[in-house]
């Protein structure tokens, strides 16, 4: 497949008098056509300087990079790509439908009926025809008119910048959906995000940057591959199990008994039958799946 | 050129809408509706002393309503990330900033018209001289080049210094400008003058906008005092006001696309 974001080497770096901050050092990222890509990373790692760079806002030190197989810096790359940055401000005094004419008039667009359109996909049906300004919109309606802005050019490319970030749990729902619909119209979205549980539902694959540093990039499915299983039996306690020995597991004593946690995959009814053999009850098996959050804190912390 | 037009009328939609602005504008008004009080005070002619006022309040206001409006200008729409929404579409760096000062001149020409018209109405309503009052047009139009000039300087710097040191690095040169070319002119044909200072007046001088030219109010004020040919003055003060404006905005438009926003 193509590739949407393909980054070689890609740094960024501050000079000032007192001293260089690189915060964007050799940055390898690939993002293939049609996907939804999560771009990860705690505060200050470096998202926002990257993104910018994606959308040429700010110019690359070194490295190159290919945005729809065009060069960075490339000016007709920006009738393809949209961009919703994190709490986005408009213009307050406009209403809905004048954001969209406004920005619709930046690409030369002045179709209203499209427009229109564009409103009511988003869910701001209701503002076609009010005179609502943006100032009284509340912060989901205000995502949405950044997504509708976003759609107005059919872009190839979506950059969204914390899309769901401060949103009730309704309004994180549909803007979830309405980011689904554009993979399913085969555009490619790439998602900055803080929110690891709304990424690891809908990205196909993700990349988790630390101080400007890819420390993981991959699909979700292999990323997260390699989870545990807890095994809890009662009525005995640790010692008991001294001589049992189990490849990268451990056993623990806890309130209601020994507790044996195992990768995935492990022989568990091996440790069933030892377990019962020494008179064991066995309590629960719960095997726990890797989450994002997971392989996120480890590859932050790692690092 | 239609980026540039969208931008232009955002940024007069925003700046007559900026309450900061709206309330420098409704002292000025005001002061303007009180202006024909204050000629009692006078022992001179109470037009000639109106006259004077008047003009007074619209230049003043006029250079307080450019400096807050464009100082600002740009460091907002970066604290806002509204610049990263439009610089993310088919927009240059250039096309953006043209758009900000059309807009911001825009802006000025409405609010500047306001003014004008409200001081032609007291002339015309309450001293029944409509002549008077629409001899000052003339004036207005003198100084809104003049305000476009300062606020050509004030986007220029805004590409490269704080607001803060902006609106005080701006005021001051024009206030330079204003005033200091008088004092140029007097060092410079004092014989007495060290040739190092003269030189330095000389360098000065050529480098700071002369905002002098377009101060209109004496000949105004005083009639007997007369420009040989006033409309070549004009069209000379307009095209220097034009030549300064596009130097001012090409560097600003240099400076603006090597800044990290």
């Amino acid at each position: 497949m193509a590739a949407a974001i393909e980054t070689k080497q890609l740094t960024k770096t501050y000079k000032s008098k007192s001293r260089n901050l690189t915060v964007v050092d050799k940055l390898d990222l690939h993002v293939e056509e049609g996907e939804i890509f999560g771009f990860l990373g705690p505060n200050g790692a470096g998202k926002t300087t990257t993104i910018k760079m994606l959308l040429s806002i700010i110019e690359a030190t070194s490295g190159e990079g290919y945005i729809l197989g065009k060069e960075l810096g490339d000016f007709d790359v920006h009738k393809l790509i949209s961009y919703v940055p994190e709490r986005p401000y408009y213009y307050e005094y406009m209403t809905g439908l004048e954001i969209l004419k406004f920005y619709g008039s930046l690409f030369g667009i002045s179709d209203v009926a499209h427009m229109q359109n564009l409103l009511e996909r988003v869910g701001l049906a209701d503002a076609r025809n009010t005179n609502k300004t943006i100032n009284q919109y509340s912060k989901g309606m205000q995502q949405r008119i950044g997504l509708a802005q976003a759609l107005l050019n059919d872009p190839k490319l979506l950059f969204l910048d914390e899309p769901t970030g401060g949103l009730d749990p309704i309004a994180h729902r549909e803007i979830r959906d309405l980011i689904l619909g554009f993979r399913e119209e085969g555009r490619t979205v790439f998602i900055s995000s803080h929110e690891l549980s709304e990424v690891e539902l809908i990205c196909d694959r993700v990349a988790i940057i630390n101080h400007g540093v890819i420390v993981a990039q991959g699909k979700l499915t292999d990323l997260l591959a390699g989870g545990r299983v807890e095994i809890l039996v009662g009525k005995l306690d640790r010692g008991v199990f001294s001589d049992m020995k189990i490849e990268d597991g451990n056993i623990h004593d806890t309130p209601a008994g020994v507790l044996f946690d195992v990768p995935e995959g492990s022989d568990v009814n091996a440790i069933i039958d030892g377990a019962r053999a020494k008179g064991g009850q066995v309590v629960s098996i719960v095997p726990r799946k890797k989450r994002l959050e997971d392989l996120f804190v480890e590859a932050v912390r790692n690092k | 050129m239609k980026p540039v037009i969208a931008i232009a009328k955002a940024t007069v939609g925003e700046a007559i809408r900026r309450r900061v602005l709206l309330i420098i504008l409704f002292i000025a008004v005001l002061l303007l509706l009180v202006a024909p009080l204050l000629g009692v005070l006078s022992a001179r002619q109470e037009q000639t002393v109106l006259t004077g006022f008047v003009l007074g309040i619209v230049q003043l206001s006029s250079a307080v309503i450019a400096i807050t409006l464009t100082v600002y200008m740009l460091p907002n729409e970066v604290e806002r990330r509204t610049i990263y929404t439009i610089l993310s579409k088919p927009v240059q760096r250039w096309q953006f900033l043209i758009g900000k000062y059309l807009g911001a001149v825009s802006a000025l020409a409405i609010m500047m018209g306001l003014m004008a018209v409200v001081s032609v109405l007291e002339f015309g309503v309450f001293h029944q001289d409509w002549a008077k009052g629409i001899s000052l047009l003339q004036a207005y139009g003198m100084f809104f080049v003049q305000m476009s000039l300062l606020a050509s300087v004030a986007i220029c710097l805004s590409t490269f210094v704080a607001p803060l040191v902006n609106f005080f690095l701006t005021g001051g040169i024009y206030l330079i400008g204003t005033l200091g070319y008088a004092f140029f002119d007097s060092f410079n044909k004092n014989p007495n003058s060290p040739a190092l200072g003269k030189g330095l007046a000389f360098v000065v001088s050529s480098i700071l906008p002369n905002f002098a030219s377009y101060n209109v109010q004496n000949p105004l004020i005083n009639p007997e005092t007369t420009i040989q040919n006033p409309t070549m003055y004009a069209i000379n003060a307009v095209l220097y006001g034009v030549f300064y404006i596009m130097i001012m905005l090409i560097i600003g438009m240099l400076m603006f696309d090597r800044k990290e926003v």
